[in-house]
């Protein structure tokens, strides 16, 4: 029996994910922002059919939202990230394995059954999602993963096949094929493109039966198993194991420039906490942090941008011992008139918490450190049921200035008791 | 939707991967938000009927399938 390759994503799901909680978005235009209310990262197919672009800038559009009774959210993360642990724990079901490509997107590798049409397959899979998490997808299933990319777009693409393509049994692969211009193929990036097409290579069938050897000559292997791919060849294999994270990041741009070291060390607090939170549900410690700001780019003056480290004597996920070494960084970073525009941190020199960790001069008794481990799971599990923020660390500040815009946030209807939906009886 | 034995305030359990069949408590997308009714045979059809008699009988429209959101398995009361 021969393997078939399937790419499962969510149509317009920071979008679609709002209109899960909110039935009054349900048929309305609708978009979602980036960070600091930024710029446009999700639309619904009703605000898509007003032409309204991706990644536009708010306050550009702002008028022209406003005039179509478009309505607009901030990025509520909290949601899209449990509504994605879902999806893929739906999609596991499935598939014989999985691959979690993005937030949003799933490869999945099935056997297909002798001279077998997944289609209704596919159907059934669609409608066992929308029932469980009442999310739109689209199902595309292929050979291998750069033709199950393509039978995803394309089953989004023609409104009459229902959101499901298998290109197996599609009478007019060829035609299909030629439809998808170069620049759509998964893993063909703009340098690429551009070459294919001063060849006369404009669209993925051109691409699939191109010399092979040309392809090869410029960029190697790695053209070789897109072409092997394109004919349906699998040379890319699941990833289905994600590798343990060498480093973590938490940055964000601020919503309003950062003037004095008292508001910078409470942003660089309010980083270290979240990602000392990250840590410790990776089950890792830190060796190291490095603390980094910068002004903005975009305000005339010259750029300025820094950034500081600190060794950990032992590697730690104790948001107090990483407060304690990280903050200091800030003296060393702030300028007097240098408004700041975004800091970061990131942590460094990750290892497993299962690792015993030996030290001559260990500066916590062995029950000490226990407790210390304890208070952070109770911190962490308060802040799991009543919301982020419910137990704060007083180095965070309360109501930061320079927090992150999100004047539109909706609730957080699938993570926090206290803000599920409402049902009535009427 | 006291005479489905649900109060105001209760925190209901809803299953959405269940397929609600009649007779059962359903939640529904009603207009802009949520609501909680018992799914009834209705004209050769399906309906949608509120415990309390005061509300009147919504007949489900069979095309709108995505209207029925899943089925109230357990109550929970504050006490």
């Amino acid at each position: 029996m021969a393997l078939a390759t399937v790419l499962v994503d969510g149509n317009n799901f920071y979008a679609s994910c709002e209109a899960v909680v909110d039935p009054a978005l349900v048929g309305r235009p609708l978009v979602v922002l980036s960070n600091n209310d930024g710029c446009i990262v999700s639309r619904s197919a009703e605000a898509r059919a007003l032409g309204i672009a991706m990644g536009m800038p708010y306050f550009k559009v702002r008028q022209q939202l406003e005039r179509h009774g478009v309505v607009v959210r901030s990025s509520n993360y909290a949601l899209y990230a449990d509504m994605s642990q879902r999806l893929m724990a739906t999609l596991e079901c499935w598939v014989e394995e999985l691959e979690i490509y993005s937030i949003d997107e799933a490869f999945g590798v099935l056997h297909r059954p002798a001279g077998g049409d997944l289609t209704a397959w596919g159907r059934a899979l669609r409608r066992q999602v929308q029932c469980h998490l009442g999310l739109p997808v689209a199902v595309g299933i292929a050979g291998s993963k750069v033709l199950a990319k393509i039978a995803n777009k394309a089953a989004k693409a023609d409104p009459s096949r229902a959101g499901v393509l298998d290109l197996a049994v599609e009478p007019d692969l060829n035609g299909l094929l030629a439809s998808i211009a170069v620049e759509d193929v998964w893993g063909i990036g703009r340098r690429l493109a551009r070459w294919c097409r001063l060849r006369g290579v404009a669209d993925a069938r051109a691409l699939r039966d191109m010399p092979s050897g040309e392809l090869q000559r410029k960029c190697g292997v790695v053209g070789l198993r897109l072409q092997q791919e394109l004919r349906g060849q699998p040379c890319l294999p699941l990833v289905t194991i994600a590798p343990a994270k060498q480093e973590t990041c938490v940055s964000r741009s601020f919503s309003q420039p950062v003037e004095s070291l008292e508001a910078l060390r409470e942003a660089l607090a309010t980083y270290l906490v979240r990602a000392a939170e990250k840590l410790r549900q990776q089950r890792q410690r830190a060796g190291a942090i490095t603390v980094f700001v910068r002004s903005s780019p975009f305000n005339g003056t010259s750029l300025y941008s820094r950034s500081a480290t600190v060794q950990l004597p032992l590697a730690s996920n104790d948001t107090g011992v990483l407060l304690a070494a990280a903050l200091p960084l800030a003296e060393q970073l702030f300028r007097p008139r240098k408004p700041l525009q975004k800091a970061g941190v990131l942590m460094q020199q990750l290892q497993s918490e299962d690792l015993l960790q030996h030290h001559l001069l260990l500066p916590l008794t062995l029950e000490q450190q226990q407790r210390r481990e304890r208070l952070m799971a109770v911190i962490d599990g308060l802040n799991r049921r009543y919301g982020r923020g419910a137990v704060q660390w007083a180095a965070c500040g309360l109501r930061p200035a320079w927090a992150m815009r999100r004047s539109r946030l909706s609730r957080a209807a699938t993570t926090c008791l206290a803000q599920i939906p409402i049902v009535h009886a009427r | 939707m006291q005479g489905a034995g649900i109060d105001h305030g209760d925190l209901l359990l809803v299953d959405c991967g269940l397929e609600p069949r009649p007779g059962q408590v359903v939640v529904a997308r009603l207009g802009d938000g949520f609501t909680v009714k018992r799914l009834v045979h209705w004209r050769g059809g399906l309906g949608l009927e509120a415990a309390h008699p005061a509300y009147p009988l919504l007949p489900l429209d069979p095309c709108a399938d995505h209207q029925l959101l899943g089925v109230v398995r357990h109550v929970i009361r504050r006490c």
